[in-house]
C-alpha cells in the first residue's frame, strides 16, 4: 500500500468498516511512514474539532418573531379547518332534514322509502323518533333530531347509491 | 435519541395530526434551535435561515397527517429543512466558491506524499484555540459547495450517522462517505494552512 491509497481509504479505517487484511496493511504502512501518521492524526483531529463547532444560538428577538409567525399561521389554519368542519356538519344536517321532510309527506323515492323503512323497523331509536314526527301523515316541522338518530340517518344517506341522496334536497 | 424522546415525539405527532396548537408550540420549543442551527450552517445567512425555519414548521404541520412515522420525527424535520435550504440556495447567485480540488492532498507518481505533512494535532489541544478553530472551520465551510457542505453539516456538525444522513438526503451510504471524506480532506488541508500561517506570519 502506498500513501495515496492509504489516504483514500482513511475514512473506512477510522469508522471501523475496513476489512481486517487491509487494516493490517494500513497499520504496517503508517508505522513506517511519518507523513501518513501525521496525516492520520490531523485528519482525525479535524473531525473532532468539527464536532465541537456549534452553530450560532438563535437570537432571542428572532426566536420570538419565528414563534409568533408559526403560531399565528397554525391558529389561522385551525380556524379554517373548524369553519370547514362546521360547514360540513350544517350540510349534513340539511340533508337529514330533507330526508325527514320527504318522509313525512310520503315523497321518498320508492327504493329509498323501502330501505328507510327497513332501517326504522330494525332500529328502535329511529323508529320511535319517526313515530313522534307523525310518520307519513302530513307535513311537520323537523326539530330536535336526537344526535344518535341524526348519526344513523347520515350513515343511511352515505350508504345510498350516488344520486339518490342528492335527489332529496 | 433516547427512547423517552421517541415516545414524546409520538405523543407530539398525535397532537400535530389533530392540528392542536399546543402540540405545535411544543414542537417549536423542542426543535427550533436545532432546525435554526442546521439552516444557518447550510445557508450562512440569518434572514434566509429564518424563512427556511418558517417553511419547516409550516410543512410539518401541514404534512403531519401523511407522515408515516417510518423515520424519527427529527430525521423527517431535518429532511424538510435540508430541502427548504436547498430550494433557497438554488435561486441564488453564489459568491465565488473555492474549488475543493485545490485542497486535495497531492502525491508523487509513486503515490507518496508530495507535500510536507505536519502533525499539528497536539498543538491545537488548548481550549482557547478550540473556539477560534471552530470559527475558522465555519468560515472554511462557507467555501464548500452545497453538495459537500450539507453532508458535512449533517454528519460532522450535527453528529448523525452516515445511514441517517444518507436517508435524509436520499443518497447512498457510499456517496455520503465519499463526500464526507473529501470535505474532511479539504478542511484538514485548510486548517494546516491556517496553523502554518500563524507560525510564520507576523506575530
Ligand atoms: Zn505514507
Amino acid at each position: 500500500m502506498n500513501c495515496k491509497e492509504l489516504v483514500y481509504m482513511l475514512e473506512d479505517y477510522i469508522d471501523g468498516t475496513m476489512e481486517e487484511q487491509l487494516r493490517r496493511e494500513l497499520s504496517v504502512h503508517i508505522e513506517a511512514c511519518e507523513p501518513c501518521l501525521n496525516f492520520l492524526r490531523t485528519y482525525e483531529k479535524t473531525r473532532i474539532l468539527c464536532r465541537h463547532i456549534r452553530p450560532d444560538e438563535i437570537p432571542d428577538e428572532l426566536r420570538k418573531r419565528l414563534k409568533t409567525f408559526v403560531m399565528e399561521k397554525v391558529r389561522e389554519r385551525q380556524r379554517n379547518i373548524e369553519k370547514y368542519l362546521g360547514e360540513e356538519a350544517r350540510e349534513r344536517l340539511r340533508q337529514v332534514e330533507a330526508l325527514l321532510r320527504a318522509y313525512a309527506v310520503n315523497r321518498l323515492p320508492p327504493v329509498v322509502a323501502a330501505l328507510f323503512q327497513a332501517h326504522n323497523d330494525r332500529c328502535e331509536r329511529c323508529g320511535a323518533f319517526l313515530r313522534s314526527i307523525n310518520g307519513g301523515k302530513g307535513p311537520v316541522e323537523i326539530t330536535g333530531i336526537p344526535p344518535d338518530v341524526e348519526e344513523h340517518i347520515v350513515e343511511f344517506l352515505d350508504a345510498l347509491p350516488p344520486g339518490e341522496a342528492t335527489n332529496l334536497t | 435519541m433516547t427512547t423517552e424522546r421517541v415516545v414524546d415525539d409520538n405523543v407530539l405527532l398525535e397532537g400535530l395530526r389533530r392540528g392542536a396548537p399546543e402540540a405545535v408550540e411544543s414542537l417549536f420549543d423542542r426543535y427550533h434551535n436545532r432546525i435554526f442551527g442546521l439552516a444557518m450552517s447550510i445557508l450562512k445567512n440569518e434572514s434566509d435561515a429564518e424563512e427556511a425555519v418558517q417553511d419547516v414548521f409550516l410543512t410539518v404541520v401541514r404534512k403531519a397527517n401523511t407522515f408515516k412515522g417510518n423515520s424519527a420525527l427529527y430525521s423527517w424535520m431535518y429532511r424538510i429543512c435540508v430541502n427548504a435550504c436547498l430550494m433557497r440556495l438554488r435561486g441564488k447567485r453564489r459568491s465565488e466558491t473555492v474549488s475543493i480540488e485545490e485542497f486535495m492532498p497531492v502525491f508523487t507518481e509513486e503515490g507518496m506524499h508530495a507535500s510536507l505533512i505536519d502533525d499539528w494535532s497536539k498543538e491545537v489541544e488548548r481550549k482557547a484555540l478550540e473556539k477560534e478553530l471552530g470559527q475558522v472551520i465555519q468560515r472554511f465551510t462557507e467555501d464548500l459547495s452545497e453538495k459537500y457542505r450539507v453532508v458535512f453539516v449533517l454528519s460532522d456538525v450535527e453528529g448523525l450517522s452516515n445511514e441517517e444522513t444518507a436517508h435524509i438526503l436520499g443518497l447512498t451510504v457510499p456517496a455520503v462517505k465519499s463526500r464526507l471524506h473529501r470535505a474532511r480532506l479539504y478542511l484538514r488541508e485548510r486548517l494546516s494552512g491556517y496553523l502554518q500561517e500563524g507560525k510564520t506570519g507576523p506575530q
